[in-house]
């Protein structure tokens, strides 16, 4: 006879146990067990088929990388600058494609478009066209009498032209979720504010700011986390040059895994895990406490 | 003084025209109601005075001031939604303040108007709430309170009631009512519930696929309604209805008879009439009493007992249903057979193009 305790989750569950034993295996197999296992090897020197446990010696190494400092700080530009401009940009792209514009529909999609393209294919686009002098863009800022700067070979504007890229290819995701925010604003609440005397401006700071907070929240968070975990991008327009000075933690672990360091590597990967979770959970913790309040 | 003009006032979307010249004054602190089915163009008339739709054609007057093109912040109006619109990310206070606010108001002066609507309202004890946080009825009070603060010369209220629940309806009815007498200021209503217009309005406006079909006071509506429209819109329960013909005139006097009923006497104005021409009668439920010897019969369908009164479904020869409003309580069985009478003559009589024929 079954004890009150499992009679009363039995009640309680929707399924019986068994029924979550296949996604309990795969989850096991594929997550817990990685996880666990790259804890396990960032404390260890391994070359793949050995492994000797070493404590905490990757991890000193790991910061002792002589640009570790410059890929971390690199790390959160990259990523305050592409998340706090597709937040403006996704904002005020979606405003645009909310109104009463021709081809909206059409509109839309091309905004989306960029995000559906090989971040790799973007990358090798870009490259190609920030060219120094044989670049589209330079070409282009020429014949309006602008020298254009040495986008991606200038030390102190890779990063940030590596994040405009960025910006410009992750922006449309950001956009369909602010559109989906803002369609989800009540006319009335507009009606009410014109009668109220507000003016459109008035009403896009009183009305479609705070109430597109949830979208917001949603962009911020997901591009955040993006941003700190880049790479593919960085990689193909870059590589984390010239010198280091547009490297981010991803490209130097990736740079660590390519000199065979594995376990390092892998400890460089403990350690982007916990930047991300320092950054990222008490920034969503903000974020929805004070949605939650509102 | 703060009095409207619809001049001619047209509305049309492409080829569609939902507004088809609407001719309206309403006085300074006149409660006006807008009432008729859903989709006659009464939120839109009321909407294009709020300055939230464009005119068409024609022209608004408000207090004497041209208003067609006029924001709807300088038309002093306030308007409450029938979904209230509070700003959800507002407390209390702030969606009281808001308008005032905007208009860049002094601080206190502002506070000293909150407190003032709240008082009136008596919501001093919920301002510092979240809409959220609120009942349906508290926020109705709010959505009533943040058009109060403002000061305008005419509230305009859209089908506000329409999301409460009836007992609540009532008490809402009542201190609209109340605010009416207290603040003194013209009030423009749109409602579907004829019941809300009845009680509140000074004047009614009863509109119809974008046409104006009677202008008057309640009871005016109620007893001279002027055609089959109104008649059957205005009263609850709605007119009873049946094709009659005319039998003879003898002036102001007509005789009557149909499928359903006996040869009946009434007054008219027969102006136009001839004998032999289809009418309609028109007799309201509590018009209608129960007589051995009256000149209407029909089979008892349905009996809905009050107590105070009883509703009885009648089931008369021509095969249409009549509603009727007994006094007290009666005993009555379906299928019984039931004569009734027409209370002194309060029948009334519409022509062919449904107009009504009361004697002047």
């Amino acid at each position: 006879m079954a004890n009150p305790t499992s009679r009363a989750y039995a009640r309680r569950s929707t399924y019986p146990g068994w029924f979550f034993l296949p996604a309990a295996i795969i989850y096991g197999v594929l997550f817990l067990v990685p996880t666990f296992a790259s804890l396990y090897f960032s404390l260890t020197r391994w070359s793949l088929f050995s492994s000797e446990f070493i404590g905490l010696t990757n991890f000193y190494q790991f910061f002792e990388e002589p640009f570790l400092v410059q890929g971390l700080v690199n790390t959160v530009i990259f990523a305050m600058i592409t998340s706090g401009l597709k937040v403006v940009l996704g904002l005020l792209l979606a405003v645009l494609l909310t109104s009463r514009i021709a081809l909206r529909g059409y509109l839309r999609s091309v905004v989306f478009f960029p995000v559906l393209v090989s971040t790799v294919g973007v990358g090798i686009t870009f490259t190609v066209l920030m060219h120094p002098t044989q670049g589209a863009i330079n070409v282009a800022l020429e014949l309006v009498g602008i020298d254009g700067p040495h986008w991606l070979t200038n030390p102190s504007l890779a990063l940030y032209s590596v994040a405009l890229v960025d910006v410009w290819k992750g922006v449309g995701l950001a956009t369909v979720i602010y559109i989906a925010g803002l369609v989800a604003i009540p006319k009335d609440y507009y009606e009410a504010a014109r009668i109220d005397g507000s003016t459109p401006t008035q009403s896009f700071f009183y009305i479609t700011l705070p109430l597109s907070r949830p979208a917001t929240v949603t962009v911020i968070t997901l591009s955040f986390i993006g941003g700190l975990k880049t790479f593919d991008l960085i990689w193909a327009m870059t590589r984390g040059g010239p010198g280091f000075s547009s490297d981010t933690i991803a490209s130097i672990i990736y740079k660590q895994y390519q000199a065979g360091f594995y376990g390092l590597s892998t400890a460089g990967n403990v350690v982007l895990f916990v930047l991300i979770a320092l950054l990222v959970v008490p920034l969503t913790m903000y974020l929805n406490r004070r949605e939650g309040h509102e | 003084m703060a009095g409207l003009e619809l001049k001619a006032i047209q509305k049309s979307y492409g080829a569609v025209e939902v507004i088809k010249g609407v001719n309206l004054e309403i006085s300074h602190g006149e409660f006006v109601v807008f009432v008729g089915p859903s989709g006659c163009g009464k939120s839109t008339l009321l909407r294009m005075i709020a300055g939230l739709e464009d005119i068409s054609a024609g022209e608004l007057w408000i207090a004497g001031k041209k208003c067609n093109h006029v924001e709807p912040r300088d038309r002093g109006i306030a308007m409450v939604f029938q979904s209230y619109a509070l700003y959800p990310h507002m407390t209390v206070y702030e969606n009281f303040g808001f308008g005032l606010k905007l208009a860049k108001t002094p601080k206190d002066v502002r506070d000293r108007k909150i407190r003032d609507a709240a008082r009136i309202l008596q919501m001093e004890h919920l301002l510092d709430r979240k809409p959220s946080q609120l009942s349906g009825g508290q926020r109705q009070r709010v959505a009533i309170g943040r058009a109060i603060v403002r000061q305008p010369e005419v509230f305009l209220f859209d089908e506000p009631l329409s999301n409460l629940d009836a007992a609540l309806r009532v008490d809402m009815r009542m201190e609209l009512a109340n605010l009416h007498r207290d603040l003194g200021s013209t009030m423009i209503y749109v409602t579907h519930d004829q019941v809300e217009a009845m009680t509140l309005a000074d004047k009614i406006v009863v509109l119809n696929g974008g046409v104006v079909q009677q202008v008057g006071s309640p009871i005016e509506l109620y007893q001279r309604p002027e055609n089959l429209f109104v008649a059957g819109f205005i009263g609850s329960p709605k007119m009873n209805f049946t094709e009659v013909t005319i039998d003879s005139i003898n002036g102001g006097q007509v005789t009557v008879s149909g499928a359903d009923i006996q040869p009946t006497e009434l007054s008219a104005d027969t102006t136009g009439l001839g004998e032999g021409d289809t009418v309609t009668l028109g007799t309201r439920p509590h018009d209608l009493l129960a007589d051995a010897s009256g000149n209407i019969s029909g089979h008892v369908s349905l009996v809905e007992r009050l107590g105070n009164e009883t509703n009885v479904s009648l089931k008369l020869r021509s095969g249409a249903t009549w509603l009727v409003v007994l006094d007290g309580d009666r005993e009555l069985r379906h299928g019984q057979e039931l004569q009734l009478g027409i209370e002194d003559q309060k029948a009334m009589i519409f022509d062919a193009a449904g107009q009504a024929r009361h004697m002047a």
